[in-house]
């Protein structure tokens, strides 16, 4: 079975944000959640880096971990995935999580931010894969059509991988060998505690 | 204008990060003649040498989206999901157990000389009412707080998913909501019993002698006894540090980032579980625990016997005040043991 | 909350049974090929990873039971509408609703790739906030009006105005947003007119690269392509930050150099996001990249660096050259540029030795008041080098609009009539044959014959053109109304001086999607009437082919009929035309259905006249083709394999030129002058097209005459073996050729000139003979000639440092100052007289900061498209402009405040927010130009109609430029003036 990553090239990345407004036009996503992001580190000096970032899809993800409700749930894929039907909005997933992936959007009620969203790996949730629920909820499910997600299979420069994360790994490991330098896979370490030597 | 505030203010913080970056980073970068910009680039181990997260530049107006990574989520994580649980639970548990085995031992302490029939006010209708309304949205406070903390592991295996999520969902609006009529309650308690509640000797004397909890000895006490101050200073300090800290949370990232909510919440949490557990010896002592003490802030009156015991002192104050004036009939009530 | 897709909605109703079949496809057909394609795996990679174990990535499941909500949809594919890289846009159409957009994989040039502003160009289509029908300006309120009143009351207007003033008083402005038939069509109305008044974007874009590069070698455009830079050992940007104007090129140039472990070498005031990709940075001031390129000369001359045999055999000028060069010692270098010595020589070893080496520019050298001395400086540093017309190397030069290439190449432009023919009266001769209209015909539509043949007005002048005294506008009158179709104002120049221009318009017509900052700062002028918006459709509304920046030609479809009232721009043109009383003539040879005239009519129309640029082979048929076999093409080469039925040896769209009629078969030209092919495989060579030879005065006072053929070099299988002339019947018939010709073609001949048929050139040949003859020989039509380093005919034949026209640098003003005062274009010139007053004024210690401009990743040209569509505006939703740590703790500048940036002309300003920030160097300052809908502080909101207004207004930078216009092109100087920025 497949076990689903991200994986961004940080030295391919040039911070075009193909796969921010991929995202929004898949999913349709409203104005003020932001399920992928792009942040530039040292900007605007040597050694200036882009990195692209959404829900890594945590091994052990600790959003599910702090759920007061146990929204979360991983599949056969090792996606991350949530119910926004049991979601409370309590926030909690986003002191837990190492890359700031969950978004809530405000409803202008004090207190009571609306239900979690968050990057799905093109995957919805579970509803019935494709039905429009789970679309209205979660967006597309690409990964149901055979498909992967839309921000890295847009990517500009193929910075952003997504996929089964041993192919993905062996590839940024073909490109460091090649060129002969990379900043290393961001976030591996903290979402699925391994590094890729290279 | 709010919002551009916060904007500053984070700006402000990730320039901070990003200068102490450019002051690690290496001399050679730094000369005009030769510069590599992919051979001085950034890695995420070397930037997490420096710092335990990763900040940088966004252009979208959520600040909070700029840092990249934050891998202190996962202490967090374990604080809430271990220790978190850890500190409730003993002391919680810990406090349930000592006021059983202290029941069990001692039993209620009795007004010793008996319910003289005689009674003397100690609370007027407003200090009840603002202990009332501080106490049942306390209740309700501490038991949706402690839903979102212990109702996973323990109320969700007893029912669906769907309902679990359902009581939460209402249990975390009445968590918000109700703060605001706890917060009034806390600050109306601050300025109401201030006055009584400063220490002084006669509460070294008082805690020298154990509170007289054991035996049959009643050290003089005003109208608020050491034991009674020190519940008053956590209903001060806790009340507010839950309060601001529950702000912080309700409002989030208005105040700070990451860092700053993740120990909002461990502040919250951890005064919160202690604060709940305060407040279990509170009832006791005010129900089970002793004879008389109830009706001080059920009917605001006290026996004048259970004041000689327990507040001599106060009393003292009061006689001299008004004189024993104090005709009320008590009916005497003998609760059963 | 994800509920604005109610069209999947629809799409689920009518889904019917092929749900089914198009699943299990999809489900199991999910191989390795497809995963690493998805992957996004480099092609370099793919023999190492035959090992892993794919089969795995995700299992088939069999139990999806509702189905994709895009079940049933068509795939239809367009080109996206921003930038010249020319990445294919595969759309997901149901019911006629645009409801997905999947990645391109078969295209070679984007692979599936798409930056911010090509993945979100479906939001463009719906966009709430586009002009839904026509308007008018009413006393001040926009009101509606019905298309008949619209066109009626303009073309009555434009009679009027006609009949008082003469037809050069409209202003003809254009768009690099059509396609090629749209722009060419816009050109033959103007034409049909009476006007040269007619341009387009390329006017502030790269203007002075067309100009300055066909002047060297004989082309105005980039050699290469995005794919070949992946062969290059050396890639230097100078003047170009393609990781945020063509971030999917940087696929192919970061794929590139890792494959080659190549020297990258970024040369920039900024330090860019292109930049922190590279493996050297050179920063430069703003304005000095000639004594940049001079300094890596002055080592590569010194080193003996230089190809001598490539100069030898196919330059011409280098010991003109060389005098120039060696007054650029390092020492000089540095003291105007602040480049050191050291650095320019490791940059020039590598551009000289590490080959093959490319050099890639765009606005960073184009838009100055030496734009055009720049990119003839790089040119001469490539030629020096021996760095053109092989794989890896030349002169990669990223155009900036989707079809900006091709509206140059069918003149939509000032200078020229379609392909680069000239205004000569020979020109128009053959292009009345063209069109089958007599010459006369033409020529009555003009003012008089010396205007029909005198270049145009700069559309970076229009306002100068209005409110200039008469007698300093050379015609008729002065501008009176501008039709103005997909071009935005707030990209030009001068604001505060064309909003003087807005207000003494008779007639202002806006035809495009959105009304535009043209509509906002027309009001803001005080305008009360004598506006109207007219709403277009957007591309991916229309059909047609759109030219990429390396020549390719790429045919688009209609993805969706156009949305609301509004109209494809071929059928406004056509609905002007009649009104204007010629449609006929203009449309003799193009069908018009239902008001629309037919696409592939008009490219047929331009393939039988663009015999001079090699358009003549690229019919509708091939095009369509290749769309259809993208995924034939080879990455690098882009060459499809031979033997394919339908594109058998043809390089991807056709990149022109691509000789000979469609039947020819000619595969395109991937590289231009690579003699290392055969021309019937693309190859090429210099074209003498300044005469063959020239006469050249030595020291002691004779003169020797020095040819300008080339010189033992050729292309492959040249059947000529050194240079030649371009071919006319004449020379076919002195090599014995013309009895190659058929009778037809030798009637066609005659008839382009019975008087004189052995003049007839193969330019002019309308059969197409000449060419196919040359060809045939192995010859290119055009001739083998010599690049020029001494363009003589240009302002400075060899290129000068000249400083800006508002230098910081005021001690360097008199050594190198502007070129005098002149009339250029029918206006007067003052750079000289403009520079001479701020130095004398001390404009730089009032305005100490360089202002520079550029672009965002999220916006493209004006903004106001980019700036509508909520998935771009939600990015960026602040003007800004960057100043460095030090020139912003000096001023108490905190990052994320407000700033006042005041310039240095009619006491502009306009309110920012600072980004404090190292990018740009001390003294410099920076602002993207995509912003407008704000003036000086006030917001014009209100000055849009109601519900057309841009999510996210800003100032524009343009309020802050100044004077300075490029002596060959009338290109703007948007990239150094002077400003002072103080807190607000």
């Amino acid at each position: 079975m497949a076990r689903m990553k991200f994986l961004c090239d940080a030295d391919r990345c040039i911070e075009c944000n193909a796969c921010v407004t991929a995202c929004k036009n898949e999913h349709e996503v409203p104005w003020g959640i932001n399920r992928r992001r792009v942040v530039t580190i040292n900007d605007g000096k040597p050694g200036e880096r882009s990195v692209s970032m959404a829900c890594m899809h945590c091994t052990d993800a600790p959003c599910a971990a702090v759920c007061p409700v146990n929204c979360f749930y991983t599949t056969e894929d090792g996606v991350v995935l949530h119910s926004k039907d049991l979601c409370i909005g309590c926030g909690y997933c986003f002191y837990a999580c190492p890359f700031g992936a969950p978004q809530y959007p405000k409803l202008g009620d004090f207190g009571s931010r609306g239900k979690m969203d968050k990057c799905t790996f093109c995957a919805g949730g579970p509803e019935v894969d494709g039905s429009k629920a789970e679309y209205e909820k979660y967006g597309a499910n690409r990964l149901a059509e055979g498909k992967l997600p839309l921000c890295a299979e847009m990517c500009s420069t193929k910075s952003l991988l997504a996929g089964d994360g041993e192919v993905i790994a062996e590839i940024y490991k073909e490109r460091v060998t090649k060129r002969g330098y990379g900043s290393g896979a961001w976030g591996w370490q903290t979402a699925y505690r391994e590094t890729i030597a290279s | 204008m709010a919002s551009f505030a916060r904007y500053v203010r984070f700006v402000a913080c990730a320039w901070t990060a990003l200068f102490i970056m450019v002051l690690a980073l290496p001399v050679s970068a730094q000369q005009p003649t030769r510069i590599d910009p992919n051979a001085s680039a950034v890695t995420e181990q070397k930037l997490f040498q420096e710092h335990n997260r990763i900040q940088g530049r966004v252009s979208i107006p959520d600040q909070r989206s700029s840092m990249l990574e934050q891998p202190a989520g996962r202490d967090w994580r374990h604080f809430r999901d271990v220790t978190l649980r850890w500190i409730g639970g003993i002391s919680i548990l810990g406090m349930l157990a000592i006021l059983i085995i202290f029941y069990l031992a001692r039993g209620m302490v009795r007004i010793e000389s008996g319910r003289s029939g005689r009674t003397i006010v100690r609370f007027s209708a407003f200090e009840r009412f603002v202990h009332w309304m501080t106490a049942t949205c306390f209740i309700i406070l501490a038991i949706s707080g402690l839903n979102i903390t212990f109702g996973r592991p323990l109320l969700l295996p007893l029912i669906n998913s769907a309902a679990f999520s359902e009581w939460s969902q209402w249990a975390k609006y009445a968590h918000n909501y109700l703060s605001f009529p706890f917060t009034l309650g806390v600050i109306l308690i601050f300025l109401m019993w201030i006055a009584g509640n400063i220490p002084n000797k006669v509460d070294v004397e008082w805690l020298k002698r154990g509170g007289g909890m054991v035996g049959h000895d009643h050290p003089p006490a005003y109208r608020f006894n050491a034991g009674q101050k020190v519940i008053y200073w956590i209903v001060v300090i806790g009340g507010g540090l839950v309060a601001a800290t529950g702000y912080q949370l309700m409002f989030p990232f208005y105040l700070t980032g990451i860092e700053g909510m993740q120990l909002a919440h461990i502040v919250h949490a951890v005064v919160a579980v202690l604060f709940v557990a305060v407040m279990l010896a509170h009832i006791y002592i005010g129900t089970i625990g002793m004879e008389g003490a109830f009706e001080a802030m059920g009917e605001g009156t006290v026996d004048l016997n259970w004041a000689k015991e327990h507040h001599s002192l106060w009393l003292d104050e009061q006689n001299a005040r008004t004189g024993v004036n104090e005709t009320r009939r008590q009916p005497s009530v003998r609760p059963a043991k | 909350m994800l509920i604005k897709r109610a069209q999947r909605q629809n799409a689920q109703i009518t889904r019917g049974g092929s749900a089914l079949g198009m699943l299990t496809e999809q489900g199991s057909g999910f191989d390795r090929r497809t995963f690493l394609r998805r992957s996004g795996l480099a092609a370099g990679g793919l023999t190492a990873l035959s090992a892993l174990p794919l089969g795995t990535v995700r299992k088939a499941e069999a139990a999806v039971v509702a189905g994709p909500l895009t079940s049933g949809a068509t795939l239809r594919k367009s080109v996206c509408t921003h930038c010249a890289v020319g990445c294919t846009v595969t759309a997901e159409v149901l019911n006629g609703v645009w409801i997905g957009q999947e990645p391109s994989w078969d295209s070679p040039i984007n692979r599936g790739s798409h930056c911010a502003k090509g993945a979100s160009v479906r939001e463009l289509v719906h966009n709430e906030r586009r002009l839904r029908y026509p308007m008018k300006l009413v006393d001040g309120q926009w009101t509606r009006v019905s298309w008949d009143v619209a066109i009626d009351e303009i073309g009555d207007k434009l009679m009027q105005i006609r009949e008082k003033s003469g037809g050069d008083s409209v202003y003809w402005l254009g768009s690099a947003k059509m396609t090629n038939e749209g722009s060419y069509l816009f050109r033959k109305l103007g034409a049909f007119w009476g006007t040269n008044n007619t341009d387009h974007q390329a006017r502030i874009c790269h203007s002075t690269t067309v100009t300055g590069v066909a002047n060297t070698w004989g082309y105005g455009a980039m050699t290469n392509s995005f794919n070949d830079i992946r062969n290059s050992k050396t890639q230097i940007i100078m003047g170009g930050n393609p990781a945020e104007a063509h971030p999917v090129s940087l696929q192919h140039l970061l794929e590139g150099a890792e494959l080659n472990k190549a020297n990258v070498v970024v040369i920039d005031p900024r330090m860019t996001r292109t930049a922190a990709h590279a493996t050297e940075y050179v920063r430069l001031r703003p304005g000095t990249d000639i004594p940049v390129l001079y300094g890596m000369m002055w080592h590569i001359l010194k080193n003996g660096w230089e190809d001598k045999e490539f100069i030898q055999q196919r330059v011409y000028g280098f010991d003109d050259l060389r005098k120039e060069v060696e007054k650029w010692t390092p020492d000089e270098v540095e003291r105007v540029s602040g480049v050191p010595g050291a650095q320019l020589e490791r940059v020039a070893k590598m551009f000289a030795t590490e080959k093959p080496a490319t050099l890639i520019w765009c606005m960073g050298q184009t838009q100055h008041t030496v734009g055009t001395a720049n990119v003839r400086a790089s040119c001469i540093a490539l030629l020096l080098t021996g760095n053109v017309g092989k794989p890896g190397t030349g002169a990669n030069i990223f155009r900036g609009h989707d079809n900006v290439q091709g509206a140059t190449d069918v003149g939509l432009d000032i200078v020229t009539l379609p392909f680069y023919y000239g205004l000569a009266e020979g020109a128009w001769r053959h292009w009345s044959r063209v069109w089958e209209v007599e010459y006369d015909d033409l020529l009555s539509r003009f003012d008089d014959k010396k205007l029909m043949e005198t270049p145009g007005i700069p559309l970076t002048r229009w306002f100068d053109a209005v409110i200039l005294p008469k007698a300093d506008v050379a015609q008729k009158d002065n501008v009176k109304a501008v039709f103005v179709q997909g071009h935005a104002s707030n990209s030009i120049t001068r604001i505060a001086e064309s909003l003087k221009g807005l207000k003494a318009l008779e007639l202002l017509v806006i035809a495009d999607p959105h009304p535009t900052t043209w509509a906002s700062l027309a009001v803001q002028s005080g305008r009360k009437d004598g506006v109207y918006l007219l709403p277009v459709a957007t591309q991916f509304e229309c059909k047609g082919s759109r030219v990429a920046s390396n020549r390719s030609l790429q045919w688009g479809e209609q993805i969706v009929k156009p949305v609301f009232e509004s109209k494809d721009d071929l059928e406004i043109m056509y609905l002007v035309a009649r009104k204007l009383g010629f449609a006929d003539k203009l449309f003799k040879n193009i069908k018009v259905e239902d008001n629309l005239p037919v696409a592939e009519d008009i490219l047929r129309e331009m393939n039988r006249g663009s015999w001079s640029t090699g358009y003549c082979g690229q019919s509708p048929e091939r095009l369509k083709a290749h769309m259809k076999n993208q995924h034939k093409f080879d990455l690098v080469t882009m060459r499809a394999p031979k033997d394919d039925p339908e594109v058998g040896g043809d390089y991807y769209g056709l990149p022109w030129p691509c000789w000979g009629s469609p039947e020819v078969r000619h595969p395109g030209t991937p590289l231009l002058y690579n003699t290392n092919l055969a021309v019937m495989d693309g190859g090429g060579c210099f074209r003498p097209r300044f005469g063959l030879e020239r006469e050249e005065k030595l020291p002691d006072g004779s003169t020797r005459k020095v040819s300008l053929l080339a010189d033992g070099s050729y292309s492959k299988d040249s059947e000529i073996k050194d240079g030649y002339p371009e071919f006319t019947l004449a020379s076919l018939k002195k090599l014995g050729w013309d009895k190659d010709l058929t009778e037809s073609e030798m009637a066609t001949i005659n008839k382009v000139n019975p008087d004189k048929p052995d003049t007839v050139s193969w330019s002019l040949d309308l059969s197409g003979g000449i060419q196919r003859v040359a060809l045939m020989h192995g010859c290119v039509p055009y001739g083998n000639g010599k690049a020029r380093m001494n363009a003589f005919g240009l302002p400075d034949p060899i290129p000068v440092h000249r400083e800006p026209i508002y230098s910081p640098r005021v001690d360097l003003v008199s050594k190198y100052p502007t070129l005098p005062d002149a009339k250029q274009f029918r206006l007067p010139n003052i750079g000289f007289s403009v520079q001479k007053a701020a130095v004398e004024k001390g404009v730089a210690k009032q305005f100490p900061l360089v202002l520079s401009s550029g672009r965002l990743v999220e916006y493209e040209g004006g903004g106001e498209e980019s700036r509508s569509n909520p998935w771009l505006a939600e990015l960026q939703q602040d003007m800004f402009i960057e100043i460095n740590v030090a020139d912003a703790a000096e001023r108490g500048i905190r990052d994320g405040g407000w700033v006042w940036v005041t310039g240095a002309e009619n006491n502009s300003r306009a309110k920012v927010k600072a980004l404090v920030t190292e990018r740009v160097g001390k003294g410099v300052a920076w602002m993207p130009f995509h912003f407008g809908g704000w003036l000086g502080g006030v917001d014009l909101r209100n000055n849009y109609p109601k519900g057309t207004d841009p999510i996210v207004l800003g100032e524009s930078a343009n309020t802050i430029t100044t004077y300075g216009y490029d002596p060959a092109t009338g290109m703007q100087e948007p990239k150094v003036t002077l400003c002072q920025i103080v807190a607000a």
